[in-house]
Parts: structure tokens; C-alpha cells; sequence
């Protein structure tokens, strides 16, 4: 008996003794294979600078025509950068039977640039696949033949379209940017070439995925642009296309798909830019005109899309797609600087945030359209107040959801583009969602691109085609 | 008198059993057919619609197969083949590299294959793809939604109650014909499904 316990202990022994080896030397995690960078063999080839460009090189004419018509819509987000039409003509308050009419219909190559107007002409970065030319396009705004045409050779991959850009515009000229960042400016009324830059070539900018998407801005005699590479923002003479001053790039800042917004703090006029790596002020006058007065790399996203919204107060809303969520920022001058404080940072399920719209303050009300990675919120309309932007006010509600379409306001009514060309009529209401129309225009795909308005003509356009729709009472 | 009621009650008598007779007859004839329907019918099997799903994830942790007989499929019709891939890399990843810390994917199911600048292609190692929908969450959100669930009839047991269709929450569960048996994305069609959508496996 006693023989039999001894064997029985010394087996037992002997088998936890084997089991114990055995866990200490048996690897679970043998057969697991390394994810380690650069597995997906990526090449080089996006980093090569093409051949030179020659920007601007062809050009025709195809209708002369002119118009009485005195509108504008001057660049990205209209003359104020808001995204409101201040002094419109009277807009129709409902709609029936074929109302709202489409005017006329033009085709584009596959892109989200929106179109510029300036008296009677409409201007549109389009991409041309068939002579795979970036071509700057004037149409007329009252029956939408198209004028001339300023093109120039560039080789381009569709990459959920082309061409994203809005012209800016005045009295005397048209300035442009196109997809792989050719900077363009010609004679508004007759399309002449000024002058042209390669910003990659010149300042060794990082294309943006999905290609460039900074709308460029004229201010006064200069075009102000953020290329990223050697120099985060140059100012370049209209009328010569001289470089007036280089901010240097010692971060490294990239170009992202913002575009710059000027804001004026406690009479100081600077340059605001969300860019990737950082969110930045520049001096837009004075003797450090081109100077960063501050910069806050807490904002850092890889890709921003949404412009900057400045507020008189110091605060500044920062927000961008792909999970990056919102950010409110608060920048007080402090002696000869400035000091940048994070005030709040949230995702989007979390407060108003957006993927490529920017959002437009109307009777101190903030109005934007949720990304898809809002939770319940997604695609929807809501309204905050600037002062509390994780309180919704009110939604859409889940009926009504719009995509990632664009918006603006005019005559006191917000119009509304989803992405598959159904286009809605709201009042602004800063109490609850108030649908005065809604009328689907077209059967589109990813009506993105940014609207303009002017004289009661909306235009819009989803990936293929531009319209002109009458809104005008 | 009673001359008069008699036959009377034998028609009602008579009504009664005829009527009987008609509703047993219609009943065995319903029954019989609805077997010789059935009989007849195609076989269906569990399949989801990719349109409905919210990509809540129950399809990895709910079906009785280990790991699920959900996985993930690519429309590569669909697909924008971008270098930021809202499927593949976490949302902020600290680069767009093929590093574990970028990927979305828990068990590194998704290969990432540079074909030319700027595009790149996306596919599923089966064998890894436990279903857990969070690429497709991304893919959905960021993307054009190629990514999307698929019970694999491979693997499925094509249980009579899936466990998964009990508790999903969007309803996207649904049983389809065997000889189509896969609702493949296709197209840019959104908001449901239509029939030209079912796809023969």
C-alpha cells in the first residue's frame, strides 16, 4: 500500500515536473508573424518632383458674352470667409412643383472644386482627363456657356477626384491652385497669363493626400499661400507674381486641405492656418508682417480639411475628420507675444465636429454637419452655441442626415447639399430644426464641392457636373 | 306542424356535414400543399446585409463557430485603394506604415500592398478575420464602405436559430437562397439592398 502511495506521489511528481517544463518552454506566441513597417513594399516614386510644369501654357476661347449681372462670390467660403451672403437678393421661401429650376448643367472632370463668381462669370478649377491638363474654366452665370479656357499640362491619378480647389477672385484677377499645387493667376476678364509657382518645385511641398485642397486667397494686391515645405506661408504680388515675404518652416509643417482664414485679434491682423503638424497666426501687416506671432502643435491631425473658425474673443475652433475630432483653442496676447491655451479637445461623437466642411456662425449660432463617426449624430445638421460647442442645441434629427455635403447661407435661409444632390431649405433657427424645402436636383455621387451663390443663382455640383439652380424669389 | 319542420332539420343536418366535410377537405389541401412547397422549395441559409449591419461587433463573440463564420470581404470595386485607409490604420495612427501600433485590425487580418503611387491594396487573410467589424467600422465612416461583413458558408453551420441574427441589433440578418448566398457589396448603391445585389458564391 505504502509502495503504491510512493509511486503514485512520485508519477504525480514526475508529471507536474514535465508540465512545468513544458509551460516554461513552450512559446504560445511561435507561430505569430511581426507586423513591422514596411511590409507593404511602398515605393518612392510619390516622393520624385515631375517634370517641370509650364503653368498656364495653353489657352482658349470659345464664346464672348456680357453680362449685367452684379453678384459675387469671391473665393472659399464668399467675400467674409463666413459662408453668408450679406446683402442677397430676395430667395424663394418655399418651393413648388419644378422649383427649385436648374438653369443650366455643365460637365467637370471628376473633382470637388467649387466654383468663384464675379459679375455675370464663373470661374472652377476643373481637371481635364482627356488632354491631362489642370484647366481654369469661365463660364456664364446666366446660361452657363463657357467663355475660355487657361489650361496646362499636369499628370494626375484619380484619387477620389481631382481637382478640389476654389479660384479666388476680384476686379482684376483670378488666382488658381491645382491639384498637385500649380499656383496660377491670370486677367480675370480676358483669362491672360500673370504669372505662375510650382509649390513643389519652389518650396519642396508635400502634395496632400487626395491632392491639394487649400483654397488660395487674395488679400489686397497679394496672394497668400501655405505650401508646408521649406516655408509654411508666402505672400506673392498679384499683379508680378514678386515673392513679398517667406515665413521659414523650421517644424516642419505640412500643407493640409484647410485653407487659410485672416482674423483680426485686439486690432491685430494675422493669418490663421490649420495645418498638419500644427495650427498657426501670422502677422498679416505691420513690420513683422509674415512672422508667426504663435503657434500650438497640440493640434495635430494627418488630415485637416475644415477651416479654422476665429471668434472676436481669442478662441478658436479647430476640427477635422478621421477620428480627429474638435478642438477649441484660446490665443491672449501676452506682453509681445501670445499664449495659445487648449480650452477643450473632444471627438465627434462628443460635440460639433466635421469631416470637410467648415461650420458657419449665424445669429451667434454654430451650425455644422456631423461626420459619420458621430454616433448617433452622424450626417445630421446640429446647432451649438460657440460658448458650450458639446451642448447640441438641436439636430436635424436621424430623417434628415446630409453626408458630407456643403452649406451656406443667404436671405436669411440655409441651403443644404447631401451628397446625392437632394438639396434642402432651413431657416437658421438657433431654438430647433425648422425644413422649409427640400427638393432633389439630380441623382449625384459625392456632392461635395462648396457652393457659391450670387444674383439668386446657387451653384453646385456633385463628382461630374456643375448646375446652376435659380433660387431667386 | 311537425310536417312542416322536418325538413328543415334535415338540411341543416345536412348543411352542417357538408360544410364539415368542405373545411376538412380545404385544410388537408392547404397542408398538403404548403408540404409540397416545402418540399419544393430552395434550401436558404443565414446570410446579413451588409447595408443594414452597425458593425457592433456581436458577429465575432456571438456565433457558436470559433473564431466566427462571419468575416470580413473587400469589394476591391469599390474600394479607393488610398494610402490612408480608414479600414486599415487606426484613426490618428502615428503613420501610415504597416507597424502593428497603426493597424485597426486586432489580429493583423488585412495586408496592405503598395501597387503605384498613390495606391495601395487592401486584403483579407480569412484565416486571421475574426469578424469583429472594426475595419469596416472604418472603412464605413472614412472610406467608400468597401469592407463589409459576410457569413462564410464554408464555415457557417447554417444553425435552424443563428445566434447571431437573435441578437443583432440592426436586424441585418436574414436567410437567402443557397444558390445565392452571398450579398455582395457592388456599385455605389446605398440604402438597402436589391436583388441584383445577391451574388452566387
Amino acid at each position: 500500500m505504502e509502495k503504491r502511495i510512493k509511486y503514485g506521489i512520485l508519477l504525480t511528481a514526475i508529471f507536474t515536473l514535465l508540465l512545468f517544463l513544458w509551460w516554461m518552454f513552450h512559446d504560445p506566441t511561435n507561430k505569430f508573424a511581426e507586423s513591422i513597417p514596411g511590409e507593404d513594399k511602398k515605393g518612392t516614386d510619390s516622393l520624385k518632383v515631375g517634370p517641370p510644369v509650364n503653368i498656364g501654357e495653353n489657352f482658349q476661347v470659345f464664346n464672348t458674352e456680357t453680362s449685367g449681372l452684379k453678384g459675387t462670390w469671391t473665393r472659399f467660403r464668399g467675400a467674409d470667409f463666413d459662408n453668408i451672403v450679406k446683402n442677397s437678393v430676395p430667395l424663394k421661401n418655399s418651393w413648388s412643383g419644378n422649383e427649385p429650376e436648374i438653369k443650366w448643367s455643365v460637365d467637370l472632370g471628376e473633382g470637388h472644386a467649387g466654383p468663384a463668381i464675379y459679375e455675370g462669370k464663373v470661374y472652377v478649377m476643373d481637371y481635364d482627363e482627356a488632354t491631362r491638363s489642370d484647366a481654369l474654366r469661365c463660364f456664364s452665370l446666366e446660361g452657363g456657356k463657357e467663355l475660355w479656357r487657361r489650361s496646362y499640362k499636369v499628370s494626375l491619378k484619380r484619387n477620389h477626384g481631382m481637382s478640389r480647389t476654389v479660384p479666388a477672385v476680384n476686379a482684376e484677377y483670378v488666382l488658381t491652385m491645382g491639384p498637385r499645387c500649380h499656383v496660377m493667376c491670370v486677367r480675370r476678364e480676358t483669362g491672360d497669363l500673370v504669372w505662375g509657382l510650382d509649390l513643389v518645385q519652389k518650396y519642396k511641398t508635400e502634395v496632400p493626400l487626395w491632392f491639394t485642397g487649400q483654397c488660395p486667397m487674395i488679400d489686397g494686391n497679394k496672394a497668400i499661400l501655405a505650401p508646408g515645405g521649406s516655408s509654411v506661408m508666402i505672400a506673392v504680388e498679384l499683379s508680378t507674381g514678386k515673392v513679398l515675404w517667406e515665413t521659414p518652416n523650421p517644424g516642419g509643417i505640412k500643407m493640409s486641405h484647410s485653407s487659410i482664414m485672416p482674423w483680426t485679434l485686439n486690432g491685430k491682423k494675422m493669418y490663421v492656418y490649420s495645418a498638419v503638424g500644427a495650427v498657426l497666426g501670422i502677422s498679416a501687416e505691420g513690420a513683422d508682417e509674415g512672422k508667426i506671432l504663435w503657434k500650438s502643435t497640440a493640434w495635430n491631425h494627418a488630415v485637416v480639411a475644415p477651416a479654422p473658425v476665429c471668434f472676436p474673443d481669442g478662441k478658436i475652433f479647430l476640427t477635422a475628420g478621421y477620428g480627429a475630432g474638435s478642438m477649441v483653442i484660446k490665443i491672449s496676447p501676452s506682453g509681445v507675444e501670445y499664449k495659445v491655451e487648449v480650452l477643450k479637445q473632444y471627438l465627434p461623437k462628443d460635440g460639433m465636429a466635421c469631416e470637410q466642411q467648415t461650420p458657419v456662425i449665424f445669429d451667434g449660432m454654430m451650425f455644422a454637419i456631423e461626420p459619420k463617426d458621430a454616433g448617433p449624430l452622424r450626417n445630421q445638421l446640429i446647432c451649438v452655441n460657440p460658448d458650450d460647442v458639446n451642448k447640441v442645441v438641436w439636430t436635424s434629427g436621424k430623417e434628415s442626415r446630409f453626408g458630407l455635403g456643403p452649406y451656406l447661407i443667404a436671405d436669411k435661409k440655409m441651403f443644404l447639399l447631401n451628397d446625392e444632390g437632394t438639396l434642402t431649405m432651413i431657416k437658421p433657427d438657433g431654438k430647433k430644426y425648422i425644413q422649409l424645402a427640400q427638393k432633389k436636383l439630380f441623382d449625384g455621387q459625392d456632392a461635395w464641392a462648396p457652393m457659391a451663390i450670387a444674383d439668386g443663382r446657387l451653384l453646385l455640383r456633385d463628382s461630374k457636373k456643375m448646375y446652376c439652380v435659380n433660387i431667386k424669389q | 306542424m311537425s310536417d312542416k319542420n322536418e325538413p328543415k332539420s334535415m338540411e341543416r343536418r345536412r348543411f352542417i356535414r357538408t360544410g364539415m366535410q368542405s373545411v376538412l377537405a380545404v385544410s388537408l389541401g392547404g397542408i398538403a400543399g404548403v408540404s409540397l412547397l416545402k418540399s419544393t422549395s430552395k434550401k436558404l441559409v443565414w446570410q446579413l446585409d451588409p447595408f443594414k449591419c452597425v458593425q457592433c461587433g456581436r458577429c465575432a463573440t456571438e456565433c457558436v463557430m470559433t473564431p466566427s463564420a462571419v468575416k470580413c470581404v473587400h469589394s476591391f470595386n469599390l474600394c479607393g485603394y488610398c494610402d490612408l485607409c480608414g479600414g486599415y490604420l487606426k484613426p490618428d495612427a502615428n503613420a501610415r506604415s504597416t507597424a502593428a501600433e497603426n493597424q485597426l485590425c486586432p489580429t493583423a487580418a488585412i495586408k496592405r500592398q503598395y501597387i503605384e503611387d498613390p495606391y495601395f491594396e487592401y486584403v483579407i487573410d480569412e484565416k486571421l478575420c475574426i469578424g469583429c467589424a472594426k475595419c469596416v467600422a472604418g472603412c464605413t465612416s472614412f472610406g467608400n464602405g468597401s469592407l463589409h461583413l459576410q457569413v462564410r458558408h464554408d464555415r457557417c453551420e447554417n444553425c435552424n436559430e443563428c445566434a447571431i441574427a437573435r441578437v443583432c441589433p440592426s436586424e441585418a440578418f436574414l436567410r437567402v437562397p443557397v444558390d445565392t448566398p452571398y450579398m455582395i457589396k457592388g456599385g455605389f448603391t446605398k440604402g438597402g439592398t436589391s436583388k441584383d445585389q445577391l451574388k452566387k458564391g
